[in-house]
């Protein structure tokens, strides 16, 4: 990271020692801070920034994030209350069951070991958790997008029989009846008074500081110290951006698409994304997920059929079935697949591995309070 | 001559009647657009020409079957009146939700409604595609996800409203179906199309009743409209649905029949406009 001066009294005595005339250390301080923006992306000093330290920030080669942060920014308070909730069993029926136990910080907020996640009374889903991270940046959740708000999301497992199966109603009532809560919403939000809305964007103020953009990768798109890509690494990300970019996308890895990538369809029969539709030029698509910190995600796909990036790679070499809505991607050449030299996979596979973010999942601000 | 006189004095009462009647006309037709009153409309859920009872009340339907009814909920919003001039008075941003376990939600009222004779009145059934991908802090009242208890009126995996719901009991629903021949309609399906994604099925489905009784508000005068709402032409309106093959409806595709029916569920039964 760059470092920009913020007090610049000090800076000017600091550069008076070495003699140097005040208009040009202002005017070098300017220059080096725009050099700074523009290469690395930093914030410019602001002489009258907020003193509160900013919770969510935006990686600097990151698009805009989508979330409407004028509605809920992540505020300290906001998101210490989001990260309680989000450790607390209480939000389940029997108090069995926190967010956090599908959604585990070591694997990127995923549901480590479990092919489909496992809820409330060892009962199974049928779909495998996803990670949660960089939520700012994505319009849709779930497999199949049928949430549009991050907002809505919580009601979803709280309410599903399989995972917390409990009334939101219920979880609202119990807050308020517990000790530690109201002190919490005040902090956060100005008011004792806990109510839905309240609940929601608290929650999501948690899930948005959840920002991975500090894997080796980034720190090489940014010329960061430590951002050094070896030969191989590199040439997996060329392979990268030309076989697997066309889904998965930009800096997020992700279109934000529903597509077929061509799974075979298991005696589930889940539709994915025709199941929120209903139309049926979207059977068998799902959401196109980022892969980001993919070396931790594991098991793969949405039904977590796949234990190792190898065989995932294997299944777009190999075994990519036609289905109706297979992606036109995906058949090239009257070819199935995506063709792959075992060399070739390695390299992508290499380039995979520099998108774990070792910060992103040892952040102690994540950490269950 | 007689005659003559008889005539003139009969002409002289009618004119003189004429007159009064006239002038008792003027005066209550004199409508003061400034002046404001409410509208309460009131939904009396029945069953056929029954009474609407939940538990084990037994009713039938045109398929012949007998079932009895455990729950009835619709949300009603986007409600408008037209007076005999065509204009229309809307009252945007409100939502009622009726349920038959809950008398006082049966009784909606408008307020702030401008002096006149209405003679039409349309509302929707369900929550409008706009306030159905609205932020979060603009839900609250009956439209907070989150506040539906055991009695839920939102399918939060695919973010939507349920507009209607009607839950019961009948014989005709196979046990390998619900072992305990339980029915759940629920209608939702507000169209889809955010974030540019796909249309999606809308049953939102706007009703519109003539009031053969103007509603005449005055500053003095707070009109009552009746609605007897049948709930037998939720299976019985334009499509026949059987409860044997239509007893579990969870999406909206399915729910189209039944938004269908239900548009016709909607009677105007009588209009009060007592003085005050
Ligand atoms: C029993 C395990 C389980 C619990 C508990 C659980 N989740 Fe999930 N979560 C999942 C699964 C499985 C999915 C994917 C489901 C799907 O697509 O149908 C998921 C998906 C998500 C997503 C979507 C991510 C994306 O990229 O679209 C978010 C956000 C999320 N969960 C947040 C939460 C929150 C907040 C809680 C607590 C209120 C929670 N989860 C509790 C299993 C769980
Ligand atoms: C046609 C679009 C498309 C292309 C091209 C594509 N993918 Fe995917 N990818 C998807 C979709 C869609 C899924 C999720 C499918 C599912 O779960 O049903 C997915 C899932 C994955 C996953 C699992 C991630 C997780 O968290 O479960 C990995 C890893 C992956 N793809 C890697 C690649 C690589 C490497 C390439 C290039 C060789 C590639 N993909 C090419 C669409 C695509």
């Amino acid at each position: 990271m760059c470092i920009t001066i913020s007090n610049k009294n000090l800076a000017h005595r600091a550069l008076g020692l070495l003699g140097l005339r005040a208009s040009y250390v202002m005017r070098l301080i300017f220059w080096l801070t725009g050099l700074c923006t523009v290469l690395m992306g930093c914030q410019k000093a602001e002489p009258d920034a907020q003193p509160e330290e900013q919770i969510f920030q935006k990686p600097a080669n990151f698009p805009e994030p989508v979330y409407a942060l004028d509605r809920n920014r992540p505020t300290a308070a906001g998101m210490r209350l989001g990260r309680a909730l989000f450790f607390d069993a209480t939000l389940s029926r029997d108090g069995s069951i926190a967010c956090a136990e599908c959604h585990n910080q070591a694997y990127a907020f995923t549901h480590h070991q479990h092919d489909v996640s496992h809820g409330i009374d060892n009962q199974v889903g049928t779909r495998n958790s996803m990670p949660i991270q960089n939520m700012a940046w994505q319009s849709t959740f779930f497999w199949d997008g049928g949430v549009h708000d991050l907002d809505l999301v919580p009601i979803v497992p709280i309410e599903n029989p399989v995972e917390m199966d409990e009334k939101s109603t219920n979880v609202i009532n119990k807050l308020r009846k517990s000790a530690k809560y109201p002190a919490m919403f005040k902090d956060a939000f100005g008011t004792d008074e806990i109510n839905g809305p309240r609940f929601l964007q608290a929650l999501s103020q948690f899930m948005l500081t959840l920002v991975s953009g500090n894997s080796r990768y980034d720190k090489w798109v940014r010329k960061e110290p430590g951002g050094t890509l070896t030969d191989d690494e590199q040439t997996g990300l060329t392979l990268f951006r030309a076989k697997c970019s066309g889904c998965h996308a930009g800096e997020l890895f992700t279109d934000n698409s529903f597509r077929s990538n061509g799974l075979s369809i298991s005696p589930v029969n889940d539709l994915g994304r025709a199941q929120v539709t209903e139309r049926r030029e979207d059977r068998y698509k799902f959401k196109v997920p980022s892969l980001r910190n993919v070396e931790k995600t594991l098991p793969y796909m949405h039904d977590g059929r796949f234990y190792s990036i190898e065989a995932v790679l294997n299944h777009y070499a190999e075994n990519v079935q036609f289905t109706e809505t297979l992606d036109t991607l995906l058949q090239k050449n009257g070819k199935l697949g995506v063709e792959m030299t075992a060399a070739e996979k390695r390299q992508i596979i290499a380039f995979l591995k520099t998108l774990t973010d070792d910060q992103f999942l040892r952040d102690t601000r994540f950490v269950e309070p | 001559m007689i005659t003559n006189s008889v005539v003139r004095i009969f002409l002289l009462a009618l004119v003189t009647s004429a007159t009064f009647v006239s002038c008792k006309k003027t005066e209550e037709d004199v409508i003061d657009p400034d002046t404001k009153n409410s509208v309460t409309v009131e939904f009396e859920n029945r069953v056929g020409d029954q009474k609407l009872i939940l538990g084990t009340t037994p009713y039938k339907n045109a398929s012949g079957e007998s079932f009895s009814l455990t729950a009835l909920n619709y949300f009603v919003s986007n409600i408008s009146l037209k007076n005999e001039n065509g204009t229309v008075q809307k009252f945007p941003n409100q939502y009622f939700l009726v349920k038959q376990t809950d008398a006082k939600s049966k009784l909606i009222t408008l307020k702030d409604v401008p002096s006149g004779n209405y003679t039409e009145m349309s509302f929707m059934i369900g929550v409008d595609s706009l306030k159905s991908v609205s932020p979060v802090t603009e839900r609250t009242g009956v439209l907070d996800p989150t506040s539906y208890g055991d009695d839920g009126m939102y399918w939060s995996w695919n973010s939507g409203y349920i507009f209607l719901k009607i839950e019961g009991t009948s014989v005709a629903v196979p046990k390998t179906v619900n072992a305990n021949q339980n029915f759940a309609i629920h209608v939702g399906g507000y169209g889809g199309g955010w974030n540019g994604s796909a249309k999606t099925v809308n049953n939102l489905r706007t009703i519109t009743v003539p009031l053969t009784t103007k509603a005449t508000v005055r500053a003095n005068i707070a009109p009552e409209v009746h609605l007897f709402v049948d709930a037998l032409k939720i299976f019985d309106g334009p499509n026949k649905l059987s409860l044997a093959t239509t007893n579990s409806v969870h999406s909206p595709a399915v729910a189209t029949p039944v938004a269908e029916n239900y548009k016709t569920m909607f009677q105007v039964d009588h209009v009060h406009n007592n003085k005050q």
